[in-house]
């Protein structure tokens, strides 16, 4: 099925919603970006902490917005946010690999950081869906059978 | 601290070009690009007139003033609750007003209203004053500190240019709606990052600071006290007044100058242009008085004792621990002088172009066409404050310095269209005038130009440590309700009596029995009194000499600034009682019935150009 051409002022107010999320991360982000890079380069941990604490205000704000609006996380932004974090992954391990110095300083800050974006995501699938919902948005191996009827919700699908 | 600070400053005038091309796509009526469909979400509309006010209010002059006469200074923040009060006041009735007669810009509206080409004239000159030279000084501003905050590697002129044709782009792109979403954006970035500064200027940069040394100011300037409720100074260039010239009554008058920039067209026309909604009652109260009111009660006094030698100062301290940070201060100026400047200019020029090209020069051009037009005359106005900006700073400052005063006296203009219909047009038109008089010969412009043509005067800029605002609005109210009582049957009262009826039939104010009422409007003057008037002086001592105590208090703090902090709180509740309680920010379309002011109204019939101008116009197309 492809997808319908948008209405007007449903394109509008994609974009007012596209405007607000971007005013609540773009001064986040920026303070977010301070932060880590004070942090990393001569003071410390807990201006690295601090950075989490500025990605994690924006996540909230965006959250915020969403229940404002009564919207959810799109699809752009799941993969955008996706790549972000594995990025931050990657650089992680490899800092953790290549740097000297960087366990005894950071290991303990960016892990916890890490983890706490994760719970942070997980808190809202499970606040916004309920747990189930939550566990059915990543249970990809119930939407392979191809079988209309095993989308039937009595028959343990999802109509 | 240049390459960051122009990547990040590309990429925000990049984002900015990319929402408004976005808008453009979407494929809205051509007028929606003047108006920006008259649905403006609640959320741009918030954060965008917040940002306006607390740049207008002179963010860098209000902080530039506070590091050179302290505490005494920052009161004058406390003024942004009259701001908010204003706002409350007036922004529902013209909103309505656009909705049930089709009064869909300030000056239409108060021109219809009173039936009077003249006003309509007085609100395009003020337009055309916070559009040019208002929008050139703030544009000046933002050259100056890139040039400081670069070390001249980008040259205060190029900046100038190159700022206004970033800002001219999205505006020309994507119309109204793209500028104040964009305006909202900046107006995020702008509260943040100077949350950010304060609290990471505070955390690293050594000694100094407000808490452990106050703000150091000149001998002779009291720091941390009001000096006096008034001084009988013959004004600013004449006279220097002892301690400094924030008394109990500048403050307060300074305060109007706030309520100054809520009533300015462009400021008004942003309310008109708003969906319905809570948007009006969570700017007025949260965002007004709450948000802004913090940044420059709370926050100033921080910044201000930092800024020895101007924004670029504070900014090359904090870049040499952070370079990031730095670029951060400079950005948060920076871009707050860009909203600014694009709200204005686009705004104006839209209202110019709406009430001057469309009503009376060129009538009958189709939407597309207009809005054609106004893409011309957005060009031209950016080039011109560009000009201004660059080469004529002086110039710009000195009437950029009465375009807030002005702008103060459509209060009573503003208030008959609002409530009170025995207001008449030639009571508002005398006032207006009396009150415009008085303005400019207590500013600079009136002043200079006098005394360069004529003779010496007596009296200096804001004589009696009064504020032009004040010494004009005084003046004005005076005439209007003098004028009033000989005027308030005219004829014309009936065209102003339909828009009353129905305010009155569908869109009453739930102000309360008697008691609440009383209440309502006795609490508003006594805190004006005791947080800005006179009564403000007890602050000095307040809390660190309390009256029925013999000894000092050992506060840490100026008990000013506690006095300041206590009536800025007590302020807000003021703002939400009459936006949310007597519903003055809460608007509907639910209702709304259609009213025809003037049945004889040229644009009703088609248009049709005045005959003076229709004939100006030939003489120069039908050679």
């Amino acid at each position: 099925m492809g997808d319908r051409p948008m209405q007007p002022e449903e394109a509008l107010a994609r974009l007012d919603r596209h405007a607000l999320v971007m005013a609540l991360w773009l001064p986040t982000g920026l303070v977010a970006a301070i932060l880590f890079h004070h942090g990393f380069t001569a003071a410390g941990a807990w201006w690295v902490a601090g950075g989490f604490v500025a990605v994690l205000a924006g996540f909230g704000g965006h959250v915020i917005v969403n229940a404002a609006l009564g919207t959810g996380f799109g699809p752009r932004e799941v993969g955008v946010g996706l790549s972000l974090y594995l990025a931050a992954m990657l650089a992680f391990a490899t800092a953790l690999v290549l740097v000297d110095g960087f366990y005894e300083t950071y290991f303990l800050t960016v892990a916890g950081g890490m983890a706490g974006l994760v719970a942070a995501v997980v808190f809202y699938m499970v606040t916004r869906h309920g747990t189930r919902a939550a566990f059915e948005k990543f249970d990809v191996v119930r939407d392979n059978n191809p079988r209309p009827s095993s989308r039937l919700r009595r028959l343990g699908g999802r109509s | 601290m240049t390459t960051i600070l122009v990547t990040i400053v590309g990429l925000l005038a990049v984002y900015a070009v990319y929402i408004a091309a976005m808008l453009a796509r979407i494929g809205r009526p051509p007028q929606a690009f003047l108006d920006g469909g008259n649905d403006m979400p609640g959320w741009a509309f918030a954060f965008c007139a917040a940002g306006v006010v607390l740049v207008g209010a002179g963010l860098s002059d209000h902080l530039a003033l506070v590091s050179r006469f302290g505490l005494q200074a920052n009161h004058v923040g406390v003024g942004v609750v009259v701001a908010a009060l204003t706002a409350v006041l007036v922004q529902k009735r013209f909103w309505l007003a656009a909705r049930i007669a089709g009064l869909d810009s300030p000056g239409m509206a108060l021109g219809r209203y009173y039936r009077s080409t003249a006003l309509r004239i007085v609100a395009m000159g003020l337009t055309a004053l916070f559009a040019l030279p208002y929008a050139a000084h703030l544009l000046g501003g933002i050259g100056d500190v890139v040039e400081a905050a670069t070390g001249g590697g980008v040259p205060r002129t190029p900046a100038i240019w190159l700022f206004a044709f970033v800002l001219f782009l999205p505006a020309a792109i994507g119309g109204w709606r793209a500028v104040v979403l964009v305006a909202g954006l900046q107006s995020a970035v702008v509260a943040v990052g100077s949350i950010f500064v304060l609290g990471f200027g505070e955390g690293v940069l050594a000694g100094g600071g407000f808490l452990s040394s106050s703000i150091p100011v000149a001998d002779g300037i009291l720091a941390d006290r009001l000096p006096g409720v008034v001084q009988y100074s013959a004004g600013i260039g004449k006279d220097v007044a002892a301690g400094g010239i924030f008394t109990g009554v500048a403050v307060v008058s300074t305060a109007l100058t706030l309520a100054g920039l809520v009533l300015s067209p462009t400021f008004l026309y942003l309310g008109m242009t708003v969906r319905p909604g809570q948007g009006f009652a969570v700017t007025q109260v949260w965002m007004i008085a709450g948000l802004v009111g913090a940044v420059l009660v709370l926050a100033a006094p921080f910044l201000a004792a930092r800024l020895d030698h101007g924004i670029a100062s504070l900014a090359g301290d904090l870049a040499r621990v952070e370079p990031l940070a730095g670029t951060a201060a400079v950005l948060a100026f920076v871009v707050a002088a860009q909203l600014a400047v694009a709200f204005f200019v686009t705004g104006g020029t839209l209202l110019l172009a709406r009430e001057l090209l469309f009503h009376d020069i060129l009538p009958d051009l189709s939407p597309r066409g207009e809005r054609f037009a106004a893409r011309i005359a957005l060009a031209i106005a950016f080039g011109l404050v560009a000009l201004l900006a660059a080469f004529a700073p002086v110039a710009s400052a000195i009437f950029a310095s009465t375009a807030l005063p002005l702008s103060v006296q459509m209060l009573p203009a503003a208030l008959g269209l609002a409530y009170v219909p025995w207001i008449s047009r030639s009571a508002v038109l005398t006032g207006l005038i009396v009150g415009g008089l008085l303005v400019v010969f207590t500013e600079p412009l009136g002043l200079v130009l006098f005394e360069g043509l004529f003779l010496e005067l007596p009296w200096g800029r804001w004589p009696l440590t009064v504020h032009s605002a004040a010494w004009g609005l005084v003046f004005n109210v005076a005439a209007v309700l003098l004028v009033s009582i000989f005027t308030r049957k005219g004829a014309e009262r009936r065209v102003r009596d339909r828009l009353h009826a129905e305010f009155g039939a569908s869109w009453p104010v739930p102000f309360g029995g008697r008691a609440s009422r009383t209440a309502k409007w006795s609490l508003t003057l006594i805190w004006a009194f005791f947080a800005l008037g006179p009564g403000a002086i007890l602050g000095n001592t307040f809390f660190s000499e309390p009256v029925f105590a013999d000894g000092a208090a050992a506060l840490g703090i100026p008990s000013l600034w506690v006095w300041q902090i206590f009536f800025w709180l007590i302020g807000i509740p003021l703002v939400w009682w009459l936006a949310y309680f007597a519903r003055l920010g809460m608007t509907t379309e639910q209702g709304v019935r259609r009213v025809v002011l003037v049945a004889d109204d040229p644009r009703r019939i088609g248009g049709r150009t005045p005959g003076w101008i229709a004939a100006g116009l030939s003489r120069l197309t039908e050679r």
